[in-house]
């Protein structure tokens, strides 16, 4: 629950070490319930609960953006595709092992499009 | 030391301890070589590093790894290969000596320890948690954990089981335990742990206790070296820091007191200088420059724990053993990591040769 | 045109004057239209260039993030990672989002907001690599400030890239489909308007023919009336006859008439 004026939170479907770098810098939030903001994907988690974080996290109204690997992004792409609101903002960042590639992001992509056509 | 210890030592030590000393001498062989890192440095990709380890010590542990590979399976099948050693001299060893080893696996024992309670007071999953856990400071009451639900169940249930329980009740009390920062929870621990430790060392005396002192003071002093520089600019007072000094090394209790009340890194610096064997290590180290001192620190220290193999007859090389393992797993980690995330050019910055 | 694409009304001269002035209105609202499609298209070219620098600059500091972790990794003797999943608690990092006016389309703006230290994790590796960690950590602190800002430029561009279609489907459905179809009903009851102009012309001239035929009838009959009163006036003045040739003669005009 995003108390008025304090803003919002950024949510996060990442690997571990993406986790630990990003939760070191303070974007990690547990509620009172124990409910939070971030899901650590590893080998044992399944395609189902990371399918269901990125809905939970999409629909939140405390969450104005989503970071969540490329790799991990690869595996749910038909659901990034099929999402289409302006906020939460999903942003597919760089896991430490597999370094950025351009030509995977889907709004680069788009980008690259309109780029082409222009 | 007494020509009479001295000879004691030698008549008697092979009767009890000799096998195991040879077998840590032979460990010791499948440490990897210059030659081998420099070979490792070739590498481009983590499965040419699998191959090349696959030739070496790790091979058995790495062999059933399916590709894709990652580093911190690597690092895990490296860890691997320690444990079992390590599993393999406990199960061997006979007293004092297993008491020994016991001592030098206290270390992850508290990690392991405050992991668990950071987990409970979180509400993790104890499987979770137990297989976060450094395999080498389980303990037999750690799947036992699940059952407490405070602090002060956790210990009365089953921290008082463990070897850490003294450290728990003459330095923490039971308020202590649900407010104190989990750091300095973990580094009082430490602290306890070390100064314990280096009693015992001096218990059994002989070249153990010579040999031991010397490594200990040295690890005492870089905790103490370690914890200023890190609290520098954080909330942790001076009188809370000068508590987390191990009552022994090297800088004790002058120095110490010194670096209490350092403020930057310099001040730290002409602390250290005072002592002759630490003012050798800063003068390698450029003006300002505080990036490299932990690998000079670790290279002080490997050059320490490859001395103690020089002398026979004493219990320090297992202690060398472990400690040469974990740094050369350390060294496979940044190589990895080195070549995983493509910076191979900073693949020199982190390997601390051995031999 | 066909008469299928206007609009059906029926063709009178008020329905033309509101027919002329919607089309004013269309021709209006479409330059205008075109205008903010203008504006919004710089924007999203401007957004568009940094987006593709910002994702760039994203890749290289996260690799370079990455790399200090490993860093601290290596300088730490045991795992931190744990104790940074554990001290887990309010975050101390928020995005405040504020809305941008272009071209009366709203932007959404993320703004990173930092609210005080992670006292919890301030400590954290104090016994060894708490430095290399502490590095680590304002690494990923540039990163996150940059993720934030991209966050922006990317829910800008897609919000823009939205607002881009609509207005272009509204500038192209003026053009093509409301001017031509208002420009067809007004040609259209012009065209009607004539055709009843020139129907009601005719319709006048017939009138007026008719009235031409009608007066000259009358004007005969009169002649007639006249020529058979003057010959009775003669008759009766010469011999007096009777009556009978004179309503012969009348009649016998009549019905050349009709």
């Amino acid at each position: 629950m995003a108390e008025p004026g304090q803003g919002s939170l950024i949510a996060m479907i990442v690997d571990q070490d993406s986790a630990t770098g990003l939760l070191l810098t303070g974007v990690g939030h547990s509620d009172l319930r124990k409910r939070t903001n971030f899901l650590i994907v590893d080998d044992k988690t399944t395609q189902s609960r990371i399918e269901e974080a990125f809905r939970e996290f999409t629909t939140r109204e405390d969450v104005a953006v989503l970071l969540i690997n490329q790799v991990i992004a690869a595996t749910i792409r038909h659901l990034m595709d099929a999402y289409n609101k302006p906020v939460p903002a999903i942003l597919e960042i760089p896991s430490k092992d597999a370094p950025y590639d351009p030509s995977q992001d889907s709004v680069l992509q788009r980008v690259r499009f309109m780029f082409g056509e222009a | 030391m007494s020509f009479g210890e001295d000879t004691s030592e030698m008549c008697l030590f092979n009767v009890k301890d000799g096998f195991l000393e040879a077998v840590v001498r032979g460990y010791k062989l499948g440490l990897l070589s210059t030659a081998d890192y420099n070979n490792l440095c070739q590498c481009e990709t983590l499965e040419d590093i699998k191959l090349y380890l696959t030739g070496t010590d790790y091979g058995p542990y790495l062999a059933n790894e399916a590709s894709p590979m990652h580093t911190t399976t690597l690092v895990d099948c490296c860890t691997r290969k320690l444990v079992a050693d390590w599993k393999y001299m406990r199960e061997n060893a006979g007293e004092p000596m297993g008491r020994f080893l016991d001592y030098c696996t206290y270390g992850h024992m508290i990690d392991n320890v405050v992991l668990i309670v950071t987990g409970t007071l979180h509400e993790r999953d104890v499987q979770e948690l137990l297989d976060k856990c450094n395999p080498l400071g389980m303990f037999d009451a750690i799947a036992s954990l699940a059952v407490a639900q405070n602090m002060r169940d956790l210990y009365r249930l089953v921290l008082v089981d463990t070897p850490l329980a003294p450290y728990f009740s003459e330095n923490l009390t039971s308020e202590d335990l649900d407010e104190m920062n989990i750091e300095v929870m973990r580094n009082t621990l430490y602290k306890a742990y070390l100064d314990d430790f280096s009693s015992f060392v001096h218990g059994v005396g002989g070249t153990t206790g010579a040999v031991m002192g010397e490594m200990l003071s040295f690890e005492a002093d870089r905790r103490a070296l370690n914890i200023t520089l890190n609290s520098i600019g954080t909330e942790l007072t001076r009188d809370d820091r000068r508590k987390l000094y191990a009552n022994f090394g090297l800088l004790y209790p002058h120095g110490q007191a010194e670096l209490a009340v350092a403020e930057d890194f310099d001040q730290i610096r002409s602390v250290m200088e005072k002592c002759p064997p630490y003012q050798a290590i800063f003068s390698r180290l450029g003006l300002g420059e505080s990036q490299m001192l932990d690998k000079i620190l670790y290279e002080e220290e490997v050059r320490q724990l490859i001395n103690t193999y020089e002398q026979q007859f004493h219990y320090g090389v297992f202690y060398a053993y472990m400690r040469l393992r974990e740094q050369e797993i350390r060294n496979v980690m940044w190589i990895a990591e080195c070549v995983a995330q493509d910076q191979k050019n900073r693949v020199q910055d982190g390997i601390v040769f051995t031999f | 045109m066909s008469t299928q694409n206007r609009y059906t009304c029926t063709p009178t001269v008020s329905v033309l004057g509101v027919m002329k002035a919607r089309l004013g209105g269309a021709t209006k609202g479409h330059s205008l239209l075109k205008k903010k499609a203008d504006a919004l298209n710089m924007r999203f070219r401007q957004i568009l260039k940094k987006i593709v620098d910002t994702k760039e600059e994203m890749g290289r500091v996260m690799k370079a993030s990455f790399f200090t972790l490993t860093q601290a990794k290596y300088a730490c003797l045991g795992d931190f990672k744990h104790t940074v999943f554990d001290s887990v608690d309010q975050a101390s990092i928020r995005v405040r989002a504020s809305t941008d006016n272009v071209a009366g389309v709203k932007l959404p703006k993320f703004e990173s907001l930092k609210e005080g230290q992670g006292s919890k994790l301030g400590l954290i590796g104090l016994g060894s690599g708490g430095k290399q960690i502490q590095e680590c950590r304002k690494s990923f602190m540039k990163a996150v400030d940059l993720l934030v800002e991209l966050a922006s430029l990317q829910t800008a561009f897609l919000t823009l890239d939205e607002a881009i279609k609509t207005t272009n489907r509204r500038v192209n459905a003026l053009e093509h489909v409301v001017k031509p179809r208002l420009e067809n009903t007004i040609a259209y009851i012009k065209g009607e308007l004539d055709e009843l102009e020139r129907e009601e012309f005719f319709r006048l001239k017939k009138v007026q023919s008719n009235k031409k035929k009608h007066q000259l009838a009358a004007e005969a009959l009169e002649k007639a009336r006249l020529a058979a009163l003057a010959a009775e006036k003669e008759q009766e003045e010469q011999d007096k006859p009777g009556p009978s040739p004179i309503l012969a003669a009348i009649k016998k005009v009549a019905n050349d008439f009709y």
